[in-house]
């Protein structure tokens, strides 16, 4: 037995959701909907769960994640209830569910509290340089090993445990049996999912969008690799030096797509933009484009003079590690990978 | 019998000539006796033809005409009106069906089918043999039309009537007119009250000189037919002067002990037994309510308007029609149906509006303040069970715009409505977009498993298993639940039986053809509007309303009507007045008269269909049907025998 709560869709909007209350439940965006199985379809039944307000069989469910957008739905909508942009919404709504911290809801929910965080990490950098003395070569070294700490300490205590989070409201409160040997067997879904977004090539839309997705996922995980594991900045090889030049460009040419995407809003899925979207997508811009620059002035002999840069950088890379990474929308990324190995695990 | 009988047989394209061998057909009764002339055709029905079959009459002066081809319900129309372009009389025309009855019916028989073709045709031709012209009855028609039932659609009609300039009566049971609307508050799509509405039509009705409004009025008796009927009226009277001292009167009210339910509000409150429903109710005098008033005398203390000596009046008015615009009673739910009459907080739609009117500020139901208001829909319409078959067609549109409006007067408010499918149909569609976007929400259920409602400690819980989201059981706590109530019949219709009006299946009054003579009864005369003839919204009643009118005009609006001549005819030196016939006849159209020595019937040419119940009951013979005399049809037999 469910109990009705209307209350919960007040909430949703706080997500981004709208009007998704006009749905007189015809259908047509489960019919027209390439995604959508007999099985496992959607997204008439979120949009009903949504008005309903029936959070935990929202919470158990794995089908905002199954969906990758391509706005057919909201398009052939006839009540303009914007299913599609609902799904997005519980997307956000559902990460804040999986967050142990709760502190994605917060900024989710509220702006000035995100821009608050921003400017947090902005003066923790400023204060880190001065008592580093402002020395360039002392802050580049600490900045490699803080990019190596954060990206454990994100993952250890935020990210793990928030998948962990998201396998037991997805597996274990259910009470669903899954033999052990399938969480091996259903592995190699995983790393296929998470590199190539294989799934969204079932969506009727272009196919360039999943080309850009699988371009810019590899340019962030190359360039995350060659800063990171390689030192880029530090290091002398010819290779690596080309490698992550290569990746930068790629980041910050297919993020200026996305962005004028949002802008010019002809894509169903571009039309509504979240300061999260938004942030994700800037931020992811920014990083391509300083370390490129950074890079260009190591390579140039400028870097002594111009050791802003280096920290205008370097701030964005702790509020995107901060952040972004662990509260915003990078999470998506991994939310949905793990999605696509519990739908198989589960199956 | 001095017949010239020109005699027409149809190919119909291949359809009768296939199967028929229409050429021996025509020599089979071309010598026969009277007929002057016989031809084939390809279609009788054809331009071409029928301008030969004019050409044919006049220049033989043919008296008698036959054509044999598709059912007459196809053509009969097309070549009685032949024969009187020809200046012939239209009754000395006769079909014969040879396509459905002959080609049709013995494709796989040729030779058989031709020999019925013959045999049918011959039979056609021995009945105009004995055809005589006959011409339409004359019959006054008094120009004046009575309106039964002051509601929305008798006072619009009424007024319609005054208009193109016919006297009306308006016949009102209760003292007040308005009739259901005047009870609603504010109204889809217009946004007005059912209050302006009504005293706009009010105020017309009182402008006309042709209408006179009576209230507290009941018809007790009526005689007569179409063109004519007397009908008596009780009019129970206000026991109040016109004219009166509303600051004495208001005193009046106060102090009258009685408080009976108020009807008016059906029933949540109370009103006392000198009471209106609310200021400002037309016609304005308040009204002594005799029944329940205990004649204790208060009220006469303080205001001199007060006035027992009033008398009931027994009118009798004399109208060429009748306008029945009776209304409807809203559907009360059996006891416990959906918690009613068994938990305190369940009630119906009208009552729901009522309170909405009632409240301000806050939405108070005894003593409580609602919130959560869930809406059971399709109560008392759409019965897999019980009687009420139908869709009650407002009620949809109704409640949905009264949980807004209860939204938007009052803060806090949360609707579930539990339907069986929204039918906001038309431009009413909008409000349901309008609702949805506004967040009721809406639960469906099929007719076989109805949403349950009950009650613990308090709390009213409704379950429903709802087929939008996969059947899955869900539930809501509310605070008050609605039985969205449909229409039924008026629970006092007797009115009805005095005209002999017939009624559906539904109970509703029915009408001839529900497309093509909507607001016609099989009553001549007598037309029906509004929702006495099956549920309708405001604006259908209204709609139905205008063409009633209008039809009832054209029964009086020259001052005489023509009928129809075929008709029952008694043998006075026959009939011994066995009764039998006034017993068989549907019509209540044979009456018994005294003829010099003995009793005799009677045949009232104006109710009087030409059905013929009659003739086969009479054990003396006495009656024969018009143009189907005992003569003509034996005649056909004989030819259809030979």
């Amino acid at each position: 037995m469910a109990a009705i709560n209307p209350e919960f869709g007040k909430e949703l909007k706080n997500y981004g959701a709208f009007d998704f209350n006009a749905c007189y439940n015809c259908g047509n965006c489960t019919a027209v909907c390439s995604l959508s199985t007999e099985e496992d379809s959607f997204p008439r039944e979120m949009v009903r769960f949504s008005v309903l307000g029936l959070e935990d069989d929202i919470r158990s469910s794995l089908k905002p994640w199954l969906c990758y957008y391509c706005g057919e739905c909201s398009t052939h909508c006839p009540q303009e209830a914007n299913p599609g942009e609902l799904m997005m919404s519980l997307r956000r709504w559902l990460t804040t569910e999986y967050d142990w911290t709760k502190l994605s809801g917060l900024l989710y929910r509220s702006l000035p509290l995100t821009i608050i965080g921003f400017i947090i990490a902005a003066i923790g950098v400023l204060i880190f340089s001065a008592l580093e003395k402002f020395n360039l070569q002392s802050i580049m070294h600490k900045g490699h090993i803080f990019e190596i700490i954060a990206i454990a300490a994100v993952f250890g205590f935020i990210l793990l445990p928030n998948i962990i989070r998201m396998w037991w409201l997805i597996i274990l409160k259910p009470k669903i049996k899954v033999p052990v040997i399938k969480y091996l067997t259903g592995f190699g879904d995983l790393i296929v999912h998470m590199f190539t977004q294989k799934r969204s090539l079932g969506c009727d839309d272009n196919q360039l969008r999943w080309f850009e997705h699988f371009i810019i996922v590899i340019g962030y995980l190359g360039l995350l690799f060659t800063t990171v594991f390689l030192d880029w900045f530090s290091n002398d090889s010819l290779f690596v030096i080309v490698l992550g030049y290569a990746m930068s460009i790629i980041i910050f040419i297919v993020t200026i797509d996305f962005m004028s995407d949002r802008i010019k809003k002809q894509k169903e899925m571009s039309k509504f933009s979240q300061p999260s979207d938004w942030m994700f997508v800037v931020w992811l811009f920014l990083m391509g484009l300083t370390a490129f620059i950074v890079r260009l002035f190591i390579d140039t002999g400028l870097i002594e003079k111009n050791i802003w840069l280096y920290l205008f950088h370097l701030t964005i890379l702790v509020q995107w590690a901060l952040i972004i990474v662990p509260f915003g929308k990078w999470t998506h990324f991994l939310y949905r990978s793990f999605a696509m190995y519990f739908a198989k695990i589960k199956s | 019998m001095n017949k010239k009988i020109g005699v027409y047989i149809c190919h119909c394209g291949g359809n009768i000539s296939d199967y028929v061998d229409v050429e021996k057909v025509k020599e089979s009764i071309e010598t026969d006796e009277g007929v002057f002339l016989a031809k084939t055709t390809m279609f009788a029905c054809g331009d071409a033809n029928q301008k030969e079959m004019v050409d044919d009459i006049k220049k033989n002066e043919l008296d008698g005409v036959v054509v044999a081809s598709c059912s007459p319900k196809l053509h009969l129309l097309t070549f009685r009106a032949v024969t009187e372009r020809a200046g012939l009389n239209k009754y000395n025309y006769v079909h014969a069906n040879i396509r459905e009855q002959a080609s049709w019916a013995h494709s796989d028989d040729k030779p058989g089918a031709t020999e019925t073709a013959i045999h049918l045709v011959k039979a056609a031709i021995a009945k105009v043999r004995l055809a005589e012209p006959l011409y339409p009855f004359i019959i006054n028609s008094k120009k004046a039309v009575a309106v039964i039932g002051g509601g929305i659609a008798g006072l619009r009609a009424a007024i319609e009537l005054a208009d193109m300039g016919c006297p009306v009566t308006i016949i009102e049971r209760e003292h007040f007119v308005g009739g259901r609307v005047a009870q609603w508050d504010v109204l889809f799509t217009t946004n007005e009250t059912g209050k302006e509405v009504v005293t706009k039509l009010y105020n017309e009705v009182i402008r006309h000189d042709n209408i006179k409004l009576l209230t507290g009025a009941e018809v007790i008796s009526n005689t007569g037919s179409i063109g004519d009927f007397t009908m008596k009226i009780k009019v129970t009277p206000r026991y109040i002067k016109e004219k009166c001292n509303e600051g004495h009167l208001l005193k009046a009210i106060a102090v009258c002990p009685v408080d009976v339910p108020d009807e008016f509000n059906f029933n949540i409150t109370g009103r006392k037994a000198i009471y209106h429903n609310f200021p400002s109710e037309y016609p304005q005098t308040p009204v002594i309510d005799i029944k329940n008033c205990t004649r204790c005398g208060e009220c006469e203390k303080i205001c001199p308007s007060v006035d027992f000596s009033q008398k009931e009046e027994i009118l009798e008015i004399n109208v060429g029609s009748v306008l029945m615009a009776t209304g409807f009673d809203s559907y009360t739910p059996a006891d416990g149906e959906f918690g009613y009459n068994q938990f305190e907080n369940v009630i119906t739609l009208p009552q729901f509006k009522r309170i909405i009117d009632l409240n301000d500020k806050k939405l108070i139901f005894r003593g409580k303040e609602i919130n959560k208001i869930a809406y059971i829909y399709c109560v008392g319409s759409r019965q897999i069970d019980g009687e009420n078959k139908y869709c009650s067609r407002y009620c949809c549109t109704s409640v949905i715009y009264a949980a807004m409006q209860a939204k938007h007067k009052f803060n806090e408010i949360n609707n579930y409505h539990f339907n069986r499918g929204i039918r906001t149909y038309g431009k009413q569609e909008v409000l349901y977009a309008e609702s949805l976007k506004g967040g009721d929400i809406y639960l469906q259920s099929y007719e076989d498993a109805p949403p349950t409602v009950e009650q613990h400690n308090d709390k009213i819980t409704i379950r429903i298993n709802d087929i939008l989201t996969a059947k899955k059981e869900m539930s809501v706590e509310a605070d008050l639940v609605v039985l969205v109530t449909g229409m039924v019949p008026r629970a006092d219709n007797s009115v009805a039986s005095l005209f002999k009006l017939p009624k559906g299946r539904d109970k509703f009054f029915n009408e001839i053809h529900m497309k093509l003579r909507p607001v016609e009864t099989v009553i001549d005369g007598i037309t029906i509007c509004g929702a006495c003839q099956g549920p309708k919204n405001i604006m259908e009643s209204v709609n139905s309303a205008l063409s009633a009118a209008i039809k009832s005009f054209s029964y009086v609006s020259k001052g005489e009507l023509e009928l129809e001549p075929i008709i029952a005819k008694i043998d006075k030196d026959l009939c011994t007045w066995s009764g039998t016939c006034a017993e068989a006849c549907p019509f209540d159209a044979i009456k018994m008269v005294k003829d010099e020595k003995k009793d005799v019937a009677a045949i009232n040419n104006s109710v009087c269909k030409g059905c013929g119940m009659c003739l086969p009951v009479c054990p003396s013979n006495a009656i024969n049907l018009i143009a189907y005399s005992d003569n003509e049809i034996e005649s056909m037999i004989d030819a259809l025998a030979g």
